[in-house]
Formats: structure tokens, C-alpha cells, sequence
């Protein structure tokens, strides 16, 4: 579930890298381009300064006026504007009119309007696909006063505006896309330590809180695993506190419980004996009330009402007692005991004698089915393990039903796994629920009978312990409840 | 039958003795394990409960006290109490003489069921005689016999059902296991079938239950000796 997040975190990250990393590039391109037009306006102004030194040149050219009408008037290019033409041949064209904008000499197309002042004029003109720079000035030549244009179509400025996209838009554009390119493989790159660690992360257990292994990490989150383990450690240490802060209050609960019940018990013996007798009840310790009930403030209570009591006495106790349990059944508190050869059918049958007379009473038959398995385990643990098993059994099945309490050895796949089971023929677990009354304190909804919702929690983290596997299913024909606990090879 | 109840919590003591009394017992209770050491010494009990949980002087230090010459019988059995559920304090109770152990908080009718049992066999070692409700075995003249009312009517009981039946009645009201009968058969029989134990428990069904005492079998475990009210 976490994988997804931090992907889309790399990914919004990545995003932001883009957007961070692109804004600042593009703003680079647009100054690249200001500053590429700007050495373009300036060669542009050079062009026209040229142009401009080549127009008197042009117009001295025009030597004489025309000998005859119908001819132009004598020419004779002075070499600055003769180069200026042959430099740039088909980018370069003058013309020479008359003040009234006829045509003498060169280019009829160079035809800007007839400036009114003397002094020189630029125009843009159109011509061939090509947009010309035209400088055009009155002035008196050989052949009295006309108009002389000069047109330049290597226009820095025209070309620039040409060549925008090829030479300044192109590049950057390029570079963009490669550099988001860059930021994604380099995000990807730098974060796989991170990934690879929160898969490490992700894979463990809620359980386990050992700390990840600082040295084999990458050098890159190797702070964040000493951030982790810290984490981790103080996390350990409060689980572990609050852990004893259970254990101690439920042992220290056990003193007084026994006192109560002892007293209740004591109290609901004498009643059924003297039935219907009223039982006399009173408050000092010192003196336990005495049969004859002739002390003075005492109250009377029924035998039902005794019974209620010791009812409520005994399920007190048994949640005390499997708090006290499930504290102890945590995984780090066993590590500094030892495990031990615990002989199962051993276990079973002191199970049997312990709730025989429960499950008489009851009128349940409570049988075995054994057969010699041995585990390497803690034997007090798988004890309170399979008498809750047992005691879950006793407790929801109906008078007449059977339970069977069962160990043995499976062959599977070439392995040999040791198995606890316990079956019963009562109401079951709906399969809908079967995952959630391993949880603490919870219980099938409408469940009859007295448990307190502890007792598959206890089982199956004493299972967990002892990285065995505890499922539940139906029993036989589908009817009951069938409790096994697989344990590893 | 007069019991030492050794117990410094005052509610559990005074539960415990009620209980006790109520069930016909005469209750000795003292606080300490000091005290209790200095009563053994003047007097005798039939059996002692200790809790292990004393203030000064522990009960396992009690209990390994009063097994030394001259403190109490040998024969008197002990019944540990102990708030503590650890393996190692089970253990140790039961290696420093203890006879078993109760967990805080218990059950009454438990502690009852324990202490009848723990009463009976060590009568039965100085009596040598073992019985359970009506049914009496004198180990010593090998006599077994029903009480009926007012009468006596003596049970004739072949070696192998003798063995079955003293068996059953030693461990009652646990159930024996078939292949612990089994065992106790081999002394005669070499080579027994676990069919042999249910020939012998079926003959004694026969003699016993007229007389309100059943072996009910106990599927896939053995047999438990138990009392029908007639």
C-alpha cells in the first residue's frame, strides 16, 4: 500500500524538478534570444550605417544627365557600391529615379516611395520571397537632383527573424526536453535507495521492530535508516513498557482477585449446601461471616445472586489472568528464555484431565485423537495456547456436542509438519469473521456464553512465537469449529 | 481432618477457610511461614496448603523446611499456592516437596478436588487402604469392598482387575490413560493387547456399577472412575 504513495511521491517530485528546472531554462532561452536579437539589431544597425555611406556613393555614380531623353543618365558605379552589389549577388539591387519616381537606372522593384526631405529613409520591401532593407535619399547628382535606393537582402535583422527557430528556439527546446529527460532517469537514480528501503520497510511484519541493517545500506539513506532505528528503538521501548505496565498490573490484579474470589467461592459453596437458607454477608475481614448469620449489619443474598457474583468473581479472574498471557507471549520478552522439547501428546492429555470435569459438566463429550509429535517451544506458552483453544470449545459448544482435541504429524509435500488441533461441533465461525476474532477483545456478534474475547488472540500470537500458523475452518460436514495450529518443519 | 493453611493475604485466607470448613474440614490458619514453622513442630496436620508468596520466610523455603526430620509427617501432603505462573516456580515447589500447586486465582471446588486426592493417597500410603464414595481397596489385606448402606459387601476382584481398579482408584478423579493401564498390566502379562484393558474394565463395570461407581471411558484416552448418584 505504501509503494504506490511513494511512487507518486518520486513522480510529484519529479514534476517539481521538471517545472523548477525547465522555468529557469526557459527563462535562459528567452534571454539567449533577446541577446541574440540584440547582436542581430546591432549588425542590422551596421548594415544600414553601411547603407547608408554606400547612398552618396550611388549618387555620385550619376554622372551626367541623360544625352538623349529616352536614355538614363551616364553611369559609372563607384567601387564601394560596385562592390557592395557584387558581394551579395541577387541580395543586393539599386535603382535610380527622378524625383517624380520614374525609373532611370537598376531595379524596377526597388521602389520605395519618393522620400519629400533630403535626408535618407529606410524601408522594408518584399521582393522574390526575400525581404530586402531599402535606404533611399534624395539628393543632387550629374544629372541633377534624384532619388538613389539601395536594397540589401542580407539583412541581419530579416534573417534573425528567419532563423528564430532554427538556431535560437530549436537548441533550447532540445535542451528542455533533455533536460526533463535527464530529471527523470536522475530522480529514478536517486531514488532507488529510498524505494529499495521503503521495501524493506514494507515487507516487514507490524512485529518486527528490529533495526535495518545500517552498514548494508546505501551510503545515500544511510541517516534516514539511523533515523529509522531510532525510531524504531524508542518505539520498541514504549511497546516494551506498556508491555510491562500490562504484565504488572494484571499480576498484581491476581492477589487481590483471589482474595474476591476465594470469598465468593467460599460464599457459593455454603449456599448451595444450605439451600434455601439465606447466606448472611458481612464486611470485616478479621472474622469470615459465620453460618449462623447473627452478625449485625448483615445483608442477605440468594443463592442465585451468590452465584452471579462468583460468575462474575471467575471471568474477572480469567481476564486478568489472560492479559497477563498475552504480555507475556510477546515475541521480544521470550527471546532470553530458552526453548525446550515439548511433547504434545503429553500436552493434550493434561488438557484433557484439566477440562474433563468442565466439559462433564457441560455435557459435552471432550475426547482425544493423539498421536506422538514433539516441538521445540515454550511449554507453559503452548499449555495457555491450547487451553484457550480448548476452553473457546467448552465454552461455545452446546450441551451433547463432542470436542476433540487432537496432535500429530503430517506429511505434506515430503514435509513433516507437527499440527494441534481442536475441533468442535457448535455454532462455528462465519467465514466473514474468521479473521477478525483473532483480533483482541473481539467477539462474533450474538456469540453466546462467557469469553472475554481474548482467548485466539493469546493463541495466535503464541503461535506466531512459535512461527507456527493458526487457521480456522469448518469442521466436518461443514458444522463447527476446527482450530489448527501448524508449526514449522 | 485437621489442615495447616499458610496464607498472609487476609481475602484468601479467610475464603480458603471458610471453604474448607464448610467442606468439613478443622482449618488452622497462620500468616507467616515463621509461624507455621513453630506450630509443625508442636503439632500434626493431615495436610498443608502454602502459599508461596510470604512475607519474610517464602513458602518454598517452608515447604523444604517442614520435609526435614522431625518437623511433620513425611506422608503430609503440601498444596502450593502461587500468584506466580512461571514453569521454574512449579518445578521448584514440587522438587523441594511439594505434593502440587494451585494458581492464583483458583477455583474453590478445585482446590476441594486436589486436596481429596492428595488426602487419599496419603491415607492410602499409611492406611493402605484407597477409596473413592462407597468403593474401599485395602491394598494391604488386597480386599476390595462396597459399602451399601449400613453393610459391607465384599468385591471378588481377579489380579489383573485388581491391578486395573487400584490403578483408577489411585488417580482419581483424573482419568488413567489407557496406555498407563496398559503398563501396569505388563507386570503380569508380557505380551498384552491394549484390547486385555478393556476385557478387565469391562468385567469390573460389571461388578462395580450395580453399586453406583462407573469407569466412564474417556474417548481416545482411558478411563476415569466416577460416581453415579443412585
Amino acid at each position: 500500500m505504501q509503494r504506490p504513495r511513494l511512487r507518486a511521491m518520486t513522480s510529484d517530485l519529479r514534476n517539481r524538478l521538471l517545472i523548477l528546472l525547465v522555468l529557469p531554462l526557459l527563462a535562459l532561452a528567452l534571454v539567449g534570444v533577446w541577446l541574440d536579437y540584440r547582436s542581430a539589431d546591432e549588425a542590422a544597425a551596421r548594415h544600414d550605417q553601411r547603407l547608408l555611406r554606400l547612398l552618396p556613393a550611388l549618387a555620385d555614380s550619376v554622372l551626367a544627365p541623360p544625352i538623349r531623353d529616352s536614355e538614363p543618365p551616364l553611369l559609372l558605379l563607384a567601387p564601394p557600391v560596385e562592390d557592395f552589389l557584387r558581394q551579395h549577388p541577387g541580395y543586393a539591387a539599386y535603382s535610380v529615379r527622378d524625383t517624380s519616381g520614374r525609373l532611370l537606372l537598376g531595379d524596377a522593384w526597388v521602389q520605395p516611395a519618393v522620400p519629400t526631405t533630403q535626408a535618407p529613409e529606410f524601408h522594408s520591401l518584399e521582393y522574390g520571397g526575400v525581404t530586402y532593407r531599402v535606404a533611399v535619399q534624395r539628393g543632387r547628382t550629374g544629372a541633377g537632383e534624384l532619388v538613389v535606393a539601395l536594397a540589401d537582402g542580407s539583412d541581419p535583422r530579416q534573417q534573425w527573424a528567419q532563423q528564430l527557430l532554427l538556431r535560437v528556439l530549436l537548441p533550447n527546446l532540445v535542451l528542455v526536453g533533455a533536460a526533463g529527460l535527464a530529471i527523470h532517469w536522475a530522480v529514478r537514480r536517486a531514488f532507488k535507495p529510498l524505494v529499495d528501503l521503503a521495501d524493506a520497510v514494507e515487507r516487514r511484519s507490524p512485529r518486527d521492530l528490529s533495526p535495518i541493517d545500517e552498514a548494508a545500506s546505501p551510503a545515500e539513506v544511510r541517516p534516514l535508516v539511523h533515523s529509522l532505528n531510532r525510531l524504531f528503538a524508542l518505539v520498541n521501548a514504549q511497546a516494551e513498557g506498556q508491555r510491562r505496565f500490562v504484565a504488572d498490573a494484571a499480576h498484581q490484579l491476581r492477589t487481590p482477585l483471589a482474595g474476591l474470589q476465594a470469598q465468593v467461592e467460599a460464599w457459593a459453596m455454603m449456599a448451595r449446601a444450605s439451600v434455601p437458607a439465606p447466606l448472611p454477608l458481612n464486611f470485616d475481614k478479621k472474622h469470615p461471616p459465620a453460618l449462623d448469620g447473627q452478625v449485625p449489619g448483615a445483608i442477605v443474598l440468594g443463592v442465585e445472586q451468590i452465584e452471579k457474583l462468583r460468575h462474575a468473581t471467575r471471568r474477572t479472574s480469567q481476564l486478568a489472568h489472560q492479559l497477563l498471557a498475552l504480555s507475556r507471549a510477546d515475541a521480544r520478552s521470550l527471546d532470553a528464555q530458552p526453548s525446550q522439547r515439548v511433547d504434545l501428546k503429553d500436552l493434550c492429555e493434561a488438557l484433557l484431565e484439566s477440562f474433563l470435569d468442565a466439559a462433564t459438566g457441560k455435557g459435552l463429550d471432550l475426547g482425544l485423537d493423539v498421536q506422538s509429535a514433539h516441538v521445540a517451544g515454550h511449554d507453559w506458552l503452548l499449555r495457555e495456547l491450547l487451553s484457550n483453544l480448548v476452553d473457546n470449545a467448552i465454552k461455545y459448544t452446546p450441551a451433547g456436542g463432542v470436542v476433540t482435541i487432537r496432535c500429530g504429524v503430517r506429511h505434506a509435500m515430503g514435509l513433516h509438519r507437527v499440527f494441534l488441533q481442536v475441533e468442535d461441533d457448535g455454532p462455528g465461525v462465519p467465514e466473514a469473521e474468521r479473521g477478525r476474532v483473532m483480533q483482541r477483545f473481539y467477539r462474533v456478534p450474538g456469540s453466546v456464553g462467557e469469553g472475554t474475547g481474548l482467548g485466539l488472540a493469546i493463541a495466535d500470537e503464541i503461535a506466531r512465537v512459535h512461527h507456527a500458523t493458526l487457521t480456522l475452518g469448518a469442521g466436518a460436514q461443514g458444522r463447527g469449529l476446527v482450530v489448527t495450529v501448524v508449526f514449522p518443519p | 481432618m485437621r489442615l495447616l493453611l499458610v496464607e498472609d493475604d487476609v481475602m484468601v485466607a479467610s475464603g480458603i477457610k471458610l471453604g474448607l470448613t464448610d467442606a468439613g474440614y478443622a482449618v488452622d490458619w497462620v500468616g507467616s511461614g515463621e509461624r507455621a514453622e513453630e506450630v509443625l513442630r508442636t503439632e500434626s496436620f493431615d495436610a498443608a496448603i502454602i502459599d508461596i508468596g510470604l512475607p519474610a520466610m517464602d513458602g518454598l523455603e517452608l515447604t523444604r523446611r517442614l520435609r526435614r526430620p522431625g518437623m511433620a509427617s513425611p506422608a503430609m501432603p503440601v498444596l502450593i499456592l502461587t500468584a506466580r505462573d512461571a514453569l521454574h516456580d512449579r518445578v521448584q515447589g514440587l522438587d523441594w516437596g511439594a505434593d502440587d500447586y494451585m494458581v492464583k486465582p483458583f477455583e474453590l471446588p478445585e482446590l476441594l478436588a486436589r486436596l481429596r486426592a492428595l488426602l487419599r493417597r496419603s491415607q492410602a500410603a499409611t492406611t493402605a487402604v484407597l477409596s473413592f464414595g462407597p468403593l474401599a481397596l485395602d491394598t494391604a489385606g488386597r480386599r476390595a469392598s462396597i459399602r451399601t448402606d449400613d453393610a459391607e459387601q465384599v468385591i471378588d476382584l481377579g489380579p489383573r482387575e485388581w491391578t486395573v481398579l487400584e490403578y483408577l482408584l489411585i488417580h482419581a478423579p483424573k482419568p488413567a490413560s489407557k496406555d498407563k493401564l496398559l503398563q501396569a498390566l505388563t507386570g503380569w502379562d508380557k505380551e498384552i493387547t491394549p484390547n486385555a484393558v478393556e476385557v478387565y474394565v469391562s468385567r469390573l463395570r460389571g461388578k462395580l456399577e450395580p453399586h453406583g461407581v462407573a469407569l466412564r471411558s474417556i474417548r481416545g484416552f482411558g478411563y476415569r472412575l466416577e460416581l453415579h448418584a443412585q
